[in-house]
């Protein structure tokens, strides 16, 4: 299947990746399909694409590469509506705000991105535990 | 906007799956319940706010250098 987005053109997609949101970003609900392509081989950056909205597409990292402590908790309601049987089938992403001063790049700790990765089905996430900023630094 | 006037415990119904309860008023502070169905996400404003703006942000993090400072930036991360 063949896209066309703003940053990386025309790019043809394998279905099977797909990553169907079950309920959206905040602010984009009606961007119901993306894909994670890696930044460049080696990264830990990954783009979140939209499929439905080639202009948008989110950078994303691991959250723990950032803050190794982290531990947030996923309610049940996001655990059965993401058809979650196991903690292995979960991965989380923290969406990354990058501004024109590098060193003034900030993730989103308190709503990552959680993705059952079996099932390619995910979901953002605000957490209840108010300790994870909106706007954690990491630099 | 419709406003009603709800005494302690009673409800208010939203469509046929919403019901909001009013479960306690204590001063300026009002306990509301919320029964919503799975796919309906329901947050303080507040949160929902900040999180809605930041997505936005975010979400124009394009830049023509990104790529710059994201190569930069990924020598700088402390793999863990």
């Amino acid at each position: 299947m063949k896209i066309r987005t703003s940053r990386f053109g025309e790019i043809d997609i394998d279905e099977s990746k797909i990553i169907e949101m079950r309920t959206g970003i905040l602010g984009f609900n009606k961007l119901n399909r993306f894909i994670m392509l890696i930044h460049e081989e080696g990264s830990p950056f990954y783009w979140f694409q939209s499929l439905d909205e080639g202009s948008i597409a989110f950078i994303t990292i691991n959250p723990f590469l950032i803050k190794s402590d982290y531990d947030p908790e996923v309610d049940d309601h996001t655990i059965e509506m993401l058809e979650i049987e196991k903690e292995e089938d979960i991965e989380l992403m923290a969406i990354l705000t990058v501004r024109s001063d590098p060193a003034r790049m900030t993730a989103n700790l308190r709503a990552p991105l959680v993705i059952n990765k079996q099932k390619k089905l995910a979901s953002q996430v605000i957490l209840e535990d108010e300790q994870y900023p909106v706007q954690y630094s990491i630099s | 906007m419709l406003i009603l006037t709800r005494k302690m415990g009673e409800v208010i119904t939203i469509g046929d799956d919403i019901k909001v309860i009013v479960l306690d008023i204590k001063g300026r502070h009002v306990r509301v319940g919320v029964e919503a169905p799975r796919q309906t996400k329901v947050y303080r404003e507040e949160i929902y706010q900040m999180i809605k703006d930041q997505n936005q942000a975010s979400s124009q993090s394009h830049f023509n250098h990104i790529d710059d400072i994201l190569t930069n930036f990924k020598g700088i991360i402390k793999s863990t």
